[in-house]
């Protein structure tokens, strides 16, 4: 189920029919992902659901085993380095490069490879996100490599970021700092983000796009307003033997307790009821979900 | 702060400039810095051997009983440098994988290769210290710069037999010249390609190199087994007469690395019950001459296909 609305020329990034195995195991199938230019595009999953294997193909580290893969338009496979100047990265590991280095002489490193690094904003960086210039970089606590990680992708002010669990292994307090920071870094320039995580709810402020991915398949991706729109919750009450027909097809879950049914269905709410009220049951109550709850939901076992 | 540039595009919309990739001077400086620091340790180790070994030499030319009249000799030291260094260059980077190296904006082959470079420009840098070290103590120690060497040749073919009778031996001056200086950049050279090429190619080197062993093991084995049965007699032996070649053929590895001196020499007691080196040819330079520029163009052909294993990904 995949809506968009932006021409093929808006896409910041975009994938058509890629497919990514390792073995016998499938990472990825016929993915066709569709980030638009300037949007937030929160990436859901389980783990090993193929989303950080999406991003290595984004930024060619792996190559795919069918499809291709754009960023601003250009062929990750035949531009790679072009592709890569346009990303700031952040790995999905927590080990960073050249343990033997200090943050502050990573960063000098790392700011070589980009002419548009800004060293006043890798240092506000550095100072805000808690990352101690001076120490080894392998003495780093796994948060504080994930902090220094945020940094090398944000200090060179790339027009697409590729977050791939960003704020996993940080505290709460530097979680919400660097969230903040991020937020600020969008109010800044105009950036593309393509995140996966875990804490939808962490970043339902920010989010105007989400994709689900499931057994490597892209499941869901609509923009947020069609989420909250089409994604709701509805308490029914059915008859004695009351199947729901045709809506199995977008019923995503169910608990039912006697003739009360409460189901998350996917649809304009007006055909839904219709549609509920044809098979006999009678629609008690209709309420919206959480961004994190909608995105969730097809990731349900039950969800078709 | 500086902000990404935007463009107005001729349809009105907003259309960024896209961030230029690094020039390829700045990755070389960027990989020069780099590669400095993952070498400091074995630079110290290098520095700490070499004052030692100062020390030892400025004694004895004190004492004059000690080791003196240094000068200017092959010695495999550079090529076994050249063999390990990249070990030590390549050490910190996760180049299998979805390391940070190749996460950076720049074509991966290149990239490889200019990490390649910038260990080579330290490494001749450490092997010109080398030469300067041996250039000031071959001064001290009343040494000459461009030494001539008496060998004594054998005239008799083959092996000498002991006691080697001082009247089968003519004494012979080798004067290699200016050359002899360039032989450490060139060893050092050819097999620091070598070893590059290994380790950038293969994902796990000493696997490798334990499985040829065993590989030359088993074939010898099977050579020497099978010979008698197929009635093969060149099979008995072929082996080791390929190894044997690649390592102490004319232009084999021994030939690149000391000119060929530990084949071409031995020590023996003549008659007269002294003992001294005695050698079966006077080392030739033109040989090594080939056998260096041999090693280094197969050295680079390995390291592009090693490099290209890294290549981005063409559709």
């Amino acid at each position: 189920m995949t809506h968009t609305n932006a021409s093929a020329s808006d896409y910041a990034v975009s994938t058509h029919g890629l497919c990514k195995r390792y073995g016998r195991d499938t990472a990825l199938d016929q993915v066709g992902l569709r980030v638009p230019d300037g949007a937030v595009y929160v990436l859901v999953g389980v783990n090993g659901a193929g989303k950080s294997t999406l991003f290595k193909l984004l930024m060619n580290l792996e190559r795919p085993d069918a499809g291709t893969a754009e960023v601003f338009g250009l062929d990750t496979g035949r531009a790679g380095s072009e592709v890569r100047a346009q990303v700031g990265y952040v790995p999905d590991r927590q080990d960073a490069p050249y343990r033997s280095m200090t943050s502050a002489r990573l960063l000098r490193h790392a700011a070589a490879f980009y002419p548009k690094w800004d060293h006043a904003y890798a240092d506000h960086l550095t100072h805000a996100l808690g990352v101690p210039p001076q120490q080894r970089v392998g003495g780093l606590s796994k948060g504080e490599t994930r902090r220094l990680q945020l940094v090398l992708a944000l200090a060179h002010r790339p027009p697409l970021l590729l977050l791939d669990e960003p704020t996993d292994g940080l505290d709460p307090v530097v979680r919400r700092r660097a969230l903040a920071l991020l937020a600020e870094h969008l109010a800044d320039a105009p950036t593309t983000v393509l995140m996966s995580t875990h804490h939808v709810h962490e970043v339902e402020s920010l989010a105007d796009h989400v994709g689900v991915l499931r057994d490597g398949r892209l499941v869901a991706q609509m923009t947020r307003e069609e989420l909250r729109r089409t994604v709701r919750s509805y308490q029914l009450e059915v008859p004695d033997g009351w199947a729901p027909g045709e809506l199995h097809a977008v019923e995503l879950r169910r608990s039912s307790a006697g003739r009360d049914v409460r189901c998350t269905l996917v649809g304009e709410e007006q055909q839904v009821t219709q549609r509920l009220t044809a098979s006999g049951a009678r629609v008690r109550q209709v309420s919206t979900l959480a961004l994190e709850d909608a995105a969730l939901a097809f990731l349900s076992e039950d969800a078709s | 702060m500086t902000t990404t540039q935007e463009l107005q595009g001729a349809d009105g919309r907003t259309q960024r400039e896209r961030p230029p990739v690094p020039r390829l001077r700045d990755v070389l400086r960027a990989q020069l810095r780099a590669t400095g620091f993952a070498l400091r340790v074995p630079v110290v180790l290098a520095a700490a051997f070499a004052v030692l070994a100062t020390l030892n030499v400025v004694l004895g030319v004190i004492s004059r009983d000690g080791v003196t009249n240094i000068h200017a000799e092959p010695s495999p030291l550079p090529g076994f440098i050249g063999a390990l260094l990249p070990l030590a260059v390549w050490a910190r980077e996760e180049h299998f994988g979805a390391g940070f190296l190749w996460t950076l904006p720049v074509d991966r082959r290149r990239h490889a290769l200019i990490k390649v470079l910038a260990g080579w420009l330290w490494m001749m840098g450490g092997v010109a210290l080398y030469a300067l070290w041996l250039l000031v103590l071959a001064l001290v120690s009343g040494g000459e710069v461009l030494p001539v060497e008496s060998l004594m040749i054998l005239s008799a073919p083959g092996r000498p037999s002991s006691p080697v009778d001082p009247a089968l031996l003519q004494t012979v001056q080798w004067a290699p010249g200016l050359l002899i200086w360039a032989v450490p950049f060139a060893m050092a050279t050819a097999t620091y390609l070598c070893g590059s090429a290994l380790v950038l190619g293969i994902h796990r080197p000493l696997r490798w190199v334990v499985g040829a062993v065993i590989v030359f093991a088993v074939a010898s084995t099977a050579a020497h087994l099978a010979s008698p049965l197929l009635g093969l007699g060149w099979l008995e032996g072929a082996p080791e007469s390929v190894v044997s070649r690649l390592f102490e053929g004319r232009y084999g590895l021994e030939a690149l690395i000391t000119l060929r001196t530990w084949s071409l020499d031995t020590r023996a007691t003549l008659t007269t019950g002294e003992v001294v080196q005695i050698w079966s040819a006077v080392p030739d330079l033109h040989e090594w001459v080939i056998a260096a520029a041999l090693w280094t163009g197969a050295g680079l052909l390995a390291l592009w296909a090693a490099a290209s294993r890294h290549r981005e990904r063409r559709a």
